[in-house]
């Protein structure tokens, strides 16, 4: 056993004196091997209670760096911290936090190739990522090595927690077997969330993974716990195990491990004829007439917008057709090029001329075009 | 009787995390929501009508098999909606 010095015994004393954990059960969280996917929301919280609880090794995954828009909700980082990596970061401030630990920092992409790998030198998987694809592969990847994935997600105003391929319970594709169509379901850098989802649901997580290690009460598995900060309720549905799970059931289809794309930028939607942000001024300032249709939501209208479009959101396009005139050179535009796409797929659909779709939305624009424009 | 919507369906419900609606049957539940918010059935129910893959349907806590499940009006109904922000 991992024994505990005199700094760690004073570090610990408000464990040590929980009946539940104890000396024993201290040495346990230090001998213990966390892994967390994903430095973000979720990851922020996770990751400083799992340190500050003394988990011995904390493995972090992420490629990504700070953005300031992330700072509204991932605590770990600080304002200097914007531009730098986040793996890099987030142990730093976990080490600073307590000296004690050791962090691993692996500052790749997880994907089919690298997963079971990294996994191997953990015990327990903490599912804080933000995408799908992502998502499934940590499943995956932890029903194939046998590891409990402690899982969380949020949207929104609302929260979502269970303990997924822990012992004989079910797996996250026991109750979503496959990724859902790409934008059947929003993600928070669309819909936007509320950042203490981020927090209370990472500080769940947390709960789950130390208990797992010391032994005590009853996990999650086996349940999905919601959670809706608007009617503030806590509740929980019964996940059974899956016979027909793709993975886990009785014949599964699933053998080994394969990347998932359920990326925006999927090959399901047929690409339109598209125009450069470089492209598009140039034809504005040439005097030729366009018509510019902006189809985000009203609250991306009122960060920031390209002067002189028809603003109709994507979602009531459909109603709202014949308020277009179908004879003009049109351009439809929204963040990134995905939503815009489907408008313009959409207007050719019901007899439109011409209608293009502005390459990366209105951010390429606001980079090549005209900085003065607020991002998100 | 009470329905918890989930967050990616709330644009139905003009934002709304709980509803009540009667049905007595999780189809005609469904159906009264349509009649009331146009539109959140097809989120939830395919041309088939089967279940979208990336929704649940809940009923006291326990997922439905179908929806002819019958319904007395004293039940609690929760929507689950797969959701990948974190
Ligand atoms: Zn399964």
């Amino acid at each position: 056993m991992a024994s505990l010095n005199k700094s760690e015994l004073q570090r610990y004393s408000r464990h040590l004196l929980l009946p539940e954990v104890g000396i024993e059960g201290q040495e346990r969280l230090k001998k213990a091997r966390i892994l967390v996917i994903g430095a973000g929301g979720l990851g922020s919280p996770t990751i400083l209670y799992l340190a500050a609880a003394g988990v011995g090794t904390i493995g972090i995954v992420d490629f990504d760096q700070v953005d300031l828009s992330n700072l509204q909700r991932q605590i770990i980082y600080t304002n200097d911290d914007v531009s730098s990596s986040k793996v890099e970061r987030a142990a730093a401030r976990a080490t600073s936090l307590n000296p004690e630990i050791q962090l691993q920092r692996h500052d790749v992409r997880l994907s089919s190739e690298n997963a079971l790998e990294i996994f191997s030198g953990y015990d327990i998987i903490v599912d804080g990522t933000d995408n799908f694809s992502t998502r499934y592969l940590v499943n995956d990847a932890c029903v194939f090595s046998k590891k409990p994935n402690v899982y969380g997600a949020i949207y929104r105003f609302e929260g979502q927690a269970s303990v997924f391929a822990h012992k004989d319970g079910p797996c996250y594709r026991c109750l979503f077997p496959d990724p859902p169509p790409p934008d059947a379901v929003p993600n928070c850098a669309e819909g936007g969330v509320l950042g203490v989802m981020a927090g209370i649901i990472g500080c769940i997580q947390a709960t789950e993974a130390l208990k797992i290690i010391l032994g005590i009460g009853n996990s999650l598995s086996g349940k999905l716990l919601i959670y809706d900060s608007l009617a503030m309720n806590f509740d929980s549905v019964a996940i059974p195990k899956n016979p027909n799970c793709p993975i886990c059931g009785t014949n599964p289809s699933i053998q080994k491990l394969e990347d998932i794309t359920v990326t925006c930028e999927s090959q399901q939607a047929p690409t339109t004829v598209s125009i450069s942000a470089t492209e598009l001024e140039r034809e504005l300032k040439s005097g030729h007439k366009l018509l510019l249709l902006d189809v985000r939501t009203p609250q991306e209208v009122a960060i920031s917008r390209i002067a002189d479009s028809t603003h109709i959101e994507l979602a009531e396009l459909p109603n709202r057709l014949s308020e277009l005139n179908s004879d003009a050179d049109i351009v439809a535009y929204c963040k990134s090029g995905v939503r815009s796409n489907k408008a313009v797929q959409l207007l050719l659909e019901h007899g439109f001329k011409k209608a293009r779709n502005l390459e990366g939305g209105i951010t390429s624009w606001a980079k090549e075009i005209d900085p003065s424009l607020n991002v998100y | 009787m009470l329905v918890h919507i989930p967050s990616p369906l709330r644009s139905y419900t003009k934002n709304q995390s709980e509803i009540q609606v009667d049905g007595d049957s999780v189809q005609g539940l469904l159906a009264n929501m349509d009649k009331s918010y146009p539109g959140i059935r097809f989120r939830m129910i395919d041309e088939q009508d089967g279940i979208r893959e990336h929704i649940k349907l809940y009923v006291d806590r326990k997922q439905i098999e179908t929806l002819n499940m019958k319904l007395n009006g004293t039940e609690t109904i929760h929507i689950i909606c797969a959701l990948s922000g974190g």
